[in-house]
């Protein structure tokens, strides 16, 4: 598949937004654990809102046809993306009464609206990766791993995000402990990631049936067209294999192994986000680029 | 009503006529619109709902009765390889997968006859029901932003100006070796039916189970046809056959 920028850089970046906003609302019930004054819990605040207001600007850029986008709104009966689109369109006049609630100290609102917004932003998590997961014609991406993956590594890189939020505090209030989630969630995702590649080499279908045909070698003889088409720009994207090697374990390594050694025996929250947001980005990059669609076979693949 | 197309590839001969014909009548119809760009320039491209590709296969038992491979056989009979000419389009599938992705409901399926259609001004071009076919069914027409697809030229098969014998799609009508015959598969009694009752259809990547409407008919079993000469010779022919060289030096 090709791996369009603007849709790489809407999943990550709004992944880590709610997922630093699921941690930040966590993070807000539990004041004598994790003592965190309102400025504070507003920067946060604004650096999740922006990092998903400005994933999900991003994620129409890869539209042909804008002016229609609203429809998207419309058949949450059947497509997980439309789904997505209206949660996340829920998001906001959800977290803006959540906003005015603890402005004006009602207690008897915080709590809906707070559970309210966290399971809004697991199930926007959940949809964003049933996009890729529900298609049958991307045998790499239809598992459940692809859901999972999208759940844990926004929640994961939200969790990495929450002590570089922590320590904008003021430093009368003391220094930031080890941070045991974010330590927890990189391990998993690491593990999670890593059981994703091993499972890769699983061939699925074959160019004999693509054409029905059920013995015998079938190559192609002629694709019939002398230029690129639309199907090979949006599935032929190929990978070379010794440049997937290097950037898988570019991702492991930044996304998860070096944030977590940072998180374990320094302070350098910021360093350790930046380096998990660059790694998820180079993951998303491969997500795409190493999925092969079964068109693929039409073309002469022998299997995909 | 089913409506959609038999195709039969034993005898599609790949002209891409029906490509053609496809490309003439949507490229400016009611419901197309298959633009081309940079058509006489050094990278043209363009949009088409219907593509014609080359196979060829090799070592299959049901073309090639004897023995198999690259390799001649022990009676000195090369292997039969069959080439087979893929046209592919819109399946309008029964399970239409990419109709239920589709956030805008820009894509739908016709419920009186099966057709499976993109609204233009619905459409916003996320490229999701394109990843949703696996027969590469569906292109972006870039001018406009909007997926673009087979109609089965839903503005040519139930326009009652045309004569009656011209109510088919424009491949249809093309195929210059009648290999595209158009029909409703719910009707026993249609020319399609009865065909894939009579050949069966290709099971073409039935795991996925989106049910196509159109039916490729199999390729036919070759006939065998006997080597005239014997292909070890004896020396009384082998002496013949020196002295017609001989003479006709």
């Amino acid at each position: 598949m090709k791996p369009a920028l603007s849709v790489i850089f809407f999943t990550v970046g709004s992944g880590a937004g709610l997922g630093l906003m699921v941690w930040l609302l966590i993070a807000s019930l539990m004041p004598s654990h994790i003592r965190m004054d309102a400025l504070t819990f507003y920067k946060g605040a604004a650096i999740a809102a922006a990092l998903i207001t400005a994933g999900l600007m991003s994620s129409t850029l890869h539209l042909a046809n804008r002016r229609n986008a609203i429809y998207a709104l419309t058949r949450w009966r059947t497509s997980w993306l439309s789904r997505e689109a209206l949660l996340s369109l829920a998001l906001y006049p959800v977290a803006a009464l959540h906003l005015y609630a603890l402005e004006r100290g009602l207690p008897q609102v915080t709590p809906i609206t707070l559970w309210l917004l966290v399971a809004l932003a697991l199930a926007i998590l959940f949809c964003t990766g049933m996009i890729y997961g529900c298609l049958k014609t991307v045998p790499r991406w239809n598992t459940w791993m692809t859901p999972a993956k999208y759940l844990l590594f926004g929640l994961m890189s939200g969790a990495v995000l929450l002590p570089a939020v922590l320590s904008l505090r003021p430093a009368e209030v003391g220094p930031i402990g080890r941070p045991m989630m974010a330590v927890v969630l990189l391990a998993l995702g690491a593990a999670l990631y890593v059981a994703y590649l091993m499972k890769h080499p699983r061939t699925t279908h074959r160019i004999n049936d693509a054409l029905g045909v059920r013995a015998g070698r079938v190559r192609l003889l002629d694709a019939g067209h002398s230029h690129a088409t639309f199907l090979t720009d949006e599935f032929g994207f190929v990978l070379a294999r010794e440049r997937a090697r290097v950037l898988r374990w570019a991702a492991i390594a930044a996304g998860f192994v070096l944030p977590l050694l940072l998180c374990c025996f320094t302070q350098w929250f910021w360093t350790a986000s930046v380096l998990c947001l660059i790694g998820l980005l180079v993951e998303r990059w491969l997500f795409f680029a190493e999925a092969e669609h079964v068109v693929r076979l039409y073309h002469g693949q022998p299997h995909v | 009503m089913r409506l959609g197309l038999a195709i039969d590839l034993d005898t599609c001969v790949g002209c891409h006529a029906c490509a053609v014909a496809c490309k003439e009548w949507n490229g400016r119809s009611l419901m197309g619109g298959a633009p081309d760009y940079d058509a006489y320039g050094a990278a043209p491209g363009g949009t088409w709902y219907n593509r014609v590709r080359h196979y060829e296969i090799e070592g299959d038992p049901t073309y090639s009765p004897h023995a198999c491979g690259a390799l001649p056989d022990t009676d000195g009979l090369q292997p039969l390889s069959k080439t087979v000419n893929v046209p592919l389009s819109c399946m309008h599938c029964e399970e239409a997968h990419c109709v239920s992705v589709c956030p805008t409901g820009a894509s739908y399926k016709r419920a009186e006859d099966g057709i499976v259609l993109v609204d233009p001004a619905r459409c916003m071009g996320c490229n999701y029901c394109s990843w949703a076919c696996p027969y590469g069914a569906r292109e972006l027409d870039q001018d406009e932003g909007v997926m673009k697809k087979c109609t089965l030229c839903v503005d040519r098969i139930y326009d009652e100006r045309l004569p009656e014998a011209e109510r088919q799609p424009a491949c249809v009508l093309a195929c210059p070796a009648h290999a595209r015959i158009f029909g409703d598969f719910d009707d026993p009694a249609s020319p399609v039916s009865q065909r894939v009752a009579a050949r069966g259809r290709q099971d073409m990547l039935g795991a996925l189970d989106y049910r196509p409407t159109n039916a490729y008919l199999p390729p036919r079993k070759p006939v065998e046809i006997a080597p005239t000469l014997p292909l070890r010779q004896g020396l009384t022919e082998q002496a013949k056959a020196f002295v017609n060289r001989l003479i006709n030096l």
